[in-house]
């Protein structure tokens, strides 16, 4: 029976009689047994038969033998082979494990060797051409499905019940079931364009551009959390909500081909071109210790490679990583170069794993935006404020350094945020043994957070000044030496991968006290620590730049000792502030005595820092109330303008680096094994790049759409049909090379390839085309023989009956129990989740699970965590974003089952569901079950299935009657409140039911 | 495909009988029928030695120098700088590589030789030790990989990269089912000495580009066993068993309007949860176990969640047919403290390992379950970071780590392959990852080269294009 049902499916794709053709009925059988060793791959060849080429299968082999005369199969090497009794001599060989062929292939290749054996370009790319169709009425795709059965001996289906056919198409163009509402109107209006009304109202729904972008996130592995063993978060939500925009703008597919892969270089990119970006910056990232920063870059580059070749040429170019392509006319230096457009991103392997890693962008949302600018607005006139008080402020100032001369001594230096000091009084001297420890309770200084060192030193040699954290060199803390002769900084939370070491570029001066100072401000970039001897910058080396790991440091500060090291020599006025101080500041900080004698020196004598630190002590509290509160208010405004700043989503995007890298065939695939050097260029099998396209991201992505490119029209009209049908015209939708499957119906892969791109890749065109053909609104239902003549309906001889995605089947309970909150975009959200799961496989605090409205957002708006995606949507064969994933693949499992009946979100909406047919469902049981039935499947019951939920609902009241506790217990699941008014037991029986309906098989099936 | 044929059965059965429910199907399939349900045509291959795998990982990579692979030399070279010589340039993780010296440490805990076989086994295993005659040793597997995410997920889907089906998701796919009741791939995970250890990842599971169906189920500690298994609160059996009447009802209705032979798959699904309700808590219900068997795996084994209790639960998963029980233990990455964290991890994992070993010998089911032990890779034989009197740390070492199999189809008491004085390379006896999965599904009846699944124009094996079985070890 197994063997008999693949017989017949493979014969609907191959030939009837007669006529063989080498692309439908050769290519595959000679590919899939022949060309791993007798294909396009050079270095795999077995000998010096090639037969994915007419030449080369013709060639002399030498002693007389050819591997295919045509004409003459008995003359050919090949047939002779394929046929041979001697198993030693048979190919494919035996040796290998390889079966015989069938008699139905050495049949075909018999006759087709008869034939001559004539060659053929591959199919998917020679560039389609519209088939001829008549100028009738009949919508062309019928004309080519009728064409086919009429051949075949088969009638096409009549058309969908009305209902059936409503929730069909709501489902398949916005992810959601009708409304009662919606099916009352279509079902009253007769009118002979009523459908296609419907179809213009679905396209035109905000629901459409969310329906759309769901499979779009899967093709670009769009995800919430980089992926990898850590697995940490980042921001892509205004990428996702750039796909929905652009689906329901119904922006042109070659537009958001070349926003998606080159908005950056377009000519003064917008910000809404430069978010597109994001799509090659969905791949997973590391951020796994240990790991070679070059070995996981490259990774990402042949990520963006080989999806780019999957999303639009459906090719399996990946396979020509370590290798020449077995099947298919690409080389692996084809994959190298098409690689080479992608790999000048000024990015690292090893990424941040608590937030977006560069390059990214701020992405403000149009009224943040809006309320940035009045912020930053709000902040210059505030500033302006305190500006114009100058003159003000230097007559303060004056009469004041007047009066200080007369003044008890003032000493002042910075202590805002200081939090730790060690003056060091008396003996400074530090003898190598000795070390000054305190501050133990003093606040902790993580990773992100800014900080100054500074302190008063008279080294003899080498040694620590300052330090908190392990006592060892490679220890992990804060330490602040004079090595080598000059100043060093560690900042480490692991010696050898994570941390910040950076040093004076100049050794600075023995045996003689000076002022040392060390600034950081948080931003995890060692370029942007500054090293001060006496108030001065001093060149900076940067000898490790990794500080993006949260540092765990404790214990005491440690003066003259740390890493290991004791100091020689004086040190004093040790201090630590958590604050990054100013240039200016840190110039005061060398500047000792009491600020009556800065006062006392002519102003024009004065140098800057003395300047300086008299307006900063003068501002400190003693200038005019007036102008420190127009101070404060300058400060206030800017700190709210930084800190709405901070909260701005940003997005990571693609750049391209100045100078682009030199890219390499890798041998092997391997990162530390180059081979030779390669330019960015197409692959040589496709049509050339025109020469008047840049060589650059840019120009391939207008390669991608050109109307030269034999594929990128078909693979994406494939995906939709895929979307609509269940299954592609081309099944294999991610390989439409020689290993894939030919086309079912090539004339309307290529009718619509054609429609679509002389529409102006217009998207919604495409699809209303393909839902207005009677083959789509076929009714789905099927005879035992059809069925076994045709099981995955690939002749179109009905309509598509197919489970519906995961997505859907959460969504459309949302929306029948009235729970679903419909919102577009925003930050992606958290619903209901069993407890433990991030935790048991990642420790960390886990799932936070998010209360209101964000436990029923439609289902792309969930957070997506890589290694442990929903189990919601996995169960129910959601792609899980780690690779690029473009086949819908469906399964039917007992975990399904129980999802449906036990999981929180079905049981509460099932909940909710009840209470709406109680109150909206009219006085009857009988009403309210067909009303229920409505919400859920978009129609009544039929009287049999009436009267099945009418006796469950009969059976669950007496139960729950017997025992009402548990019809209270019953109705606990979920956030939101239970409606008082209902008496429980009635609820929790009707509930019983709702929950029913939402598992039926025609709740989660699209028939 | 496989669903039509299932289909096919059922109607037959649901036409032709009357009135009888497809929860009675089960019973009345013919013998062979009830005991594999799926699989492929043609596999096994050939007469399996093991019907079963219960793979007890280590994840984290145990230091093999601490456990099994004795390396006595060590102690003269202590402290000295591992050479050149040995090292060959070969690379290091970033984590060591800018170390300033790499200094070899031994292990600080002595090792003994146990049994007929006279197997090395540190005093950390001593219950380990005692079941050494019933063990095989692989002392030189080496592995590609130097960081946990592809090296884990190497050993579990013969890929570094992600996306590729894991081992079990293969073999259930191959073999198919000895059970109804059950999942035929099911995974526990404990923690750690910590309480936490290296995060794992879905797709050590997961079913990669085949069918969802053959996922590896989690069973799990907190909450629900199996996600959603328990009705909520105030849902009776009985509620549940009217419920389903109900839905088979609505369904064959459906099924009589499309004739789509989904329709009759979707009700066996519902079914097969239905007996999962009831096969789950029985199978996790250990009120029937003696205080003897509790004796045998320590007291941790009366705790759900411990390694211990997976343990025990492995055997019961055995016993009723799961095809394939993947265990995980999180915590053996000692990069640091490893005198603080390795031992506490030995400790947990030890007496339970061993009580697995000898309870199946017992019951007579070692011979045709395969178990197998091991990590992703070794460790270092220098030390990582600081190397003090008292304490020291290990970095990744990919070149040889110890693994050991026993059970269906594996000689028992033997060792193979040797690592050199330094446990840093492989002397003789050398295996691939690829070679120890090729020999796990031969163990099962499977040639590994001609299990294949279709994908992306590529027939795609669990081996890639690599792996040999083990002759030598094969029974």
């Amino acid at each position: 029976m197994l063997r008999l049902l693949f017989f017949v499916a493979a014969c609907i794709l191959s030939a009837l009689a007669g006529d063989v053709e080498f692309n439908r009925d050769i290519r595959p059988v000679l590919s899939d047994r022949c060309f791993a060793c007798h294909g396009p791959d050079a270095a795999n060849r077995k000998s010096k038969l090639r037969l994915d080429q007419e030449q080369g299968a013709k060639a002399d082999l030498g002693k007389g033998r050819f591997g295919i005369v045509p004409g003459s199969p008995e003359r050919s090497e090949v047939f002779k082979r394929i046929t041979s009794s001697n198993k030693a001599l048979r190919m494919p060989p035996a040796y290998a494990g390889h079966d015989k062929l069938g008699e139905r292939e050495i049949k075909l290749i018999r006759e087709w060797i008869e034939q001559g054996a004539p060659y053929q370009q591959h199919w998917s790319l020679i560039p389609p051409k519209r088939p001829p169709t008549q100028p009738t009425d009949v919508h062309p795709i019928d004309q080519m499905v009728r064409v086919r059965l009429e051949r075949e001996g088969l009638h096409p289906a009549p058309e969908a019940e009305r209902h059936t056919l409503l929730r069909r198409v709501t489902l398949d163009l916005t992810g959601l079931q009708p409304s009662p509402a919606e099916v009352d109107a279509f079902l009253a209006d007769r009118s002979p364009g009523a459908y296609e009304k419907v179809v213009d109202r679905l396209l035109a729904s905000p629901r459409f551009g969310e329906r759309m972008a769901i499979r779009w996130l899967e093709a670009a592995r769009y995800s919430d959390t980089n992926g990898y063993q850590t697995d940490g978060p980042r921001d892509m939500w205004r990428w996702r909500d750039w796909v929905i925009d652009a689906y329901n703008r119904n922006m042109p597919f070659d537009q958001f081909t070349i926003e998606q892969l080159a908005g950056d270089l377009l000519p003064h990119p917008t910000l809404s071109q430069r978010i597109a970006t994001g799509f090659h910056r969905n791949h997973r990232t590391s951020a796994e210790g240990g790991i070679v920063d070059e070995e996981f870059r490259l990774e990402y580059v042949a990520d963006r490679t080989e999806t780019t070749a999957t999303v639009w040429l459906g090719s399996t170019l990946g396979c020509a990583r370590c290798h020449d392509h077995k099947y298919d006319p690409f080389t692996q230096k084809d994959f190298y170069s098409l690689s080479a457009f992608f790999n000048n991103v000024p990015e690292k392997g090893f990424v941040y794993n608590f937030g977006n890693e560069e390059p990214f962008i701020k992405a403000p949302l149009p009224e943040q935006a809006k309320r940035l600018a009045e912020l930053d607005a709000r902040a210059a006139s505030a500033k302006q404020a305190a500006d114009s008080q100058e003159q003000l402020l230097e007559k303060a100032q004056a009469k004041w350094e007047r009066g200080l001369a007369r003044a008890k001594p003032l000493e002042w230096s910075v202590t805002t945020a200081q939090i730790f000091e060690e003056p060091v009084a008396g003996d400074t001297h530090f003898d190598g043994r000795r070390v000054i420890e305190g501050g133990k309770e003093s606040p902790k200084i993580d990773y992100r957070d800014p900080f100054t060192f500074s302190a008063w030193i008279k080294p003899q040699g080498d040694g620590a000044i300052l330090s908190r954290g392990e006592d060892y060199f490679e220890g992990h803390g804060h330490y602040l030496y004079v090595l080598n002769g000059r100043i060093r900084l560690h900042h480490v939370f692991r010696w050898t991968d994570l941390g910040m070491r950076v040093e004076s570029a100049e050794p600075i001066a023995m045996n003689q006290w000076q002022h040392i100072a060390v600034t950081y401000d948080g931003s995890m970039k060692a370029s942007h620590v500054k090293i001060y001897v006496n108030g001065e910058i001093q060149p900076l080396k940067i000898l490790f730049d990794q500080g993006i790991w949260p540092l765990d440091v404790k214990g005491p500060w440690r003066v003259g000792a740390g890493g290991g090291k004791f100091f020689n020599g004086d040190i004093r006025g040790v201090r630590v502030y958590k604050k990054e101080l100013t240039p200016a500041e840190v110039a005061t900080l060398p500047l000792e005595g009491p600020v009556n004698s800065i006062a006392a020196k002519p102003a024009a004598s004065r140098t800057q820092a003395e300047k300086d630190k008299l307006r900063f002590c003068f501002l400190d509290g003693r200038a005019p109330r007036k102008i420190l509160k127009a101070r404060a208010a300058w400060s206030a405004a800017q700190a709210e303008r930084d800190q709405y700043y901070s909260g701005i989503p940003t997005v990571m995007v693609m750049e391209e680096m100045p100078r682009p890298r030199v890219t390499h065939v890798l041998r092997r695939g391997a990162y530390d094994n180059p081979g030779e050097a390669v330019e960015a260029r197409t692959p040589a099998a496709l049509p050339p790049m025109p020469d008047s396209l840049p060589h650059n991201r840019l120009g391939l992505a207008r390669w991608l759409v050109d109307k030269s490119n034999p594929l990128t029209a078909r693979v994406n009209v494939n995906r939709y049909w895929q979307m609509l049908f269940g299954v592609g015209l081309v099944k294999t939708v991610e390989d439409f090379g020689s290993q894939g499957e030919w086309p079912v119906y090539p004339e309307i892969l290529d009718w619509l390839a054609v429609e679509y791109m002389e529409s102006g890749w217009d998207t919604k065109h495409i699809l209303k085309t393909i839902v207005m053909s009677g083959t789509y609104r076929q009714a789905s239902r099927v005879t035992p023989e059809a069925l076994q003549r045709d099981p995955e309906n690939r002749l179109l001889a009905r309509g598509p009956r197919v489970r519906l995605s995961p997505e859907m089947i959460r969504d459309q309970t949302l929306a029948s129990s009235g729970l679903l909150v419909e919102k577009v975009g925003g930050p992606s959200v958290k619903p209901y989740q069993p407890p433990g799961l991030w935790q048991e496989l990642q420790g960390g605090k886990g799932y936070e699970q998010d209360h209101g409205e964000g436990l029923y957002r439609r289902s792309l708006y969930t957070y997506w965590k890589r290694t442990v995606a929903p189990p919601m949507m996995i169960n129910f064969d959601a792609a899980t974003r780690e690779t690029c994933v473009v086949r819908e693949t469906r399964t039917n499992t007992p975990l399904q089952a129980l999802n449906l009946m036990n999981g929180v979100t079905y049981l509460e909406a099932a909940r909710k569901l009840a209470e709406r047919m109680m109150l909206e469902g009219g006085g009857s049981a009988a009403t309210r079950l067909a009303y229920g039935m409505t919400l859920v499947v978009a129609r009544p019951p039929s009287p049999k299935e009436a009267a099945i939920l009418a006796a469950a609902l009969e059976r669950f009241r007496a139960g729950f009657r017997t025992r009402p506790a548990q019809a209270v217990e019953y109705l606990k699941q979920g956030e939101s409140p239970r409606d008082g008014r209902l008496e429980p037991e009635e609820l929790a029986a009707y509930t019983g039911v709702a929950n029913l309906m939402l598992n039926l098989d025609q709740a989660v099936t699209k028939d | 495909m496989d669903h039509r044929l299932e289909w096919t059965r059922r109607h037959f059965f649901s036409r032709s009988g009357t009135g009888l429910g497809v929860a009675a199907l089960a019973s009345l399939l013919p013998g062979e029928l009830q005991a594999r349900t799926g699989g492929m045509p043609g596999i096994p291959h050939f007469a399996p030695k093991a019907k079963r795998v219960i793979y007890l990982f280590q994840s984290g990579g145990p230091s093999q120098m601490e456990t099994f692979d004795y390396k006595p030399r060590l102690t003269e070279f202590q402290g000295t700088n591992l050479p050149e010589s040995v090292r060959m340039g070969q690379r290091l993780t970033s984590m060591s590589a800018s170390q300033s010296s790499f200094p070899v440490v031994p292990s600080r805990y002595s090792f003994a030789q146990h049994g007929k076989s006279g197997a090395w086994v540190s005093e950390l295993l001593p219950h380990t030790a005692k079941v050494a005659d019933d063990l095989c040793f692989l002392k030189a597997v080496h592995t590609e990989a130097i960081n946990h995410d592809p090296a884990v997920t190497f050993l579990q889907t013969g890929s570094q990269v992600a996306g590729r089906p894991s081992m079990g998701s293969w073999v259930v796919y191959g073999l198919g089912a000895e059970t109804e009741d059950l999942p035929a791939f099911v995974v526990m995970i404990s923690p750690g000495s910590g309480g936490t250890g290296q995060p794992l990842y879905d797709r050590l599971w997961g079913n990669g580009f085949l069918p969802s169906k053959f996922q590896g189920v989690k069973f799990r500690s907190v909450g629900d066993p199996v996600l959603f298994l328990t009705d909520p609160p105030g849902f009776s059996k009985e509620n549940r068993r009217e419920y389903l009447d109900a839905l088979n009802q609505m369904n064959e209705a459906a099924f009589a309007e499309s004739g789509d032979p989904e329709v009759m798959t979707r009700i066996a699904q519902y079914e097969m949860a239905f007996r999962m309700q009831s096969s789950v808590p029985e199978l996790t219900d250990l009120s029937k176990e003696s205080d003897s068997v509790f004796a045998m795996y320590g007291d941790e084994s009366r705790k759900p969640g411990s390694y211990a209790y997976n343990c025990l639960l492995a055997r019961r998963l055995a016993e009723r047919g799961v095809r394939f029980i993947q265990l995980y233990h999180r915590d053996w990455d000692h990069h640091a403290n490893l005198p603080k964290g390795l031992p506490k991890m030995c400790q947990q994992t030890d007496q339970p390992t061993a009580a697995l070993i000898a309870d199946l010998k017992q019951r007579g089911m070692l011979d045709d379950t395969l178990v197998v032990w091991g990590g992703e890779f070794g460790r270092t034989v220098y030390c990582q970071g600081r190397l003090t009197k008292d304490d020291y740390g290990r970095d990744h070492h990919p070149r040889c780590f110890t693994i050991w199999m026993a059970g269906g189809g594996i000689k028992s008491g033997m060792t193979l392959g040797e690592t050199d004085d330094y446990c840093y390379n492989i002397v003789s006896g050398g295996v691939h990852v690829h070679d120890v999965q090729a020999t796990i599904l031969h163990c099962l009846g499977v040639d590994h080269t001609r299990l294949t699944y279709r994908f992306q124009g590529r027939y795609f094996r669990l081996t890639d294009v690599h792996g040999n079985r083990i002759k030598e070890i094969l029974a």
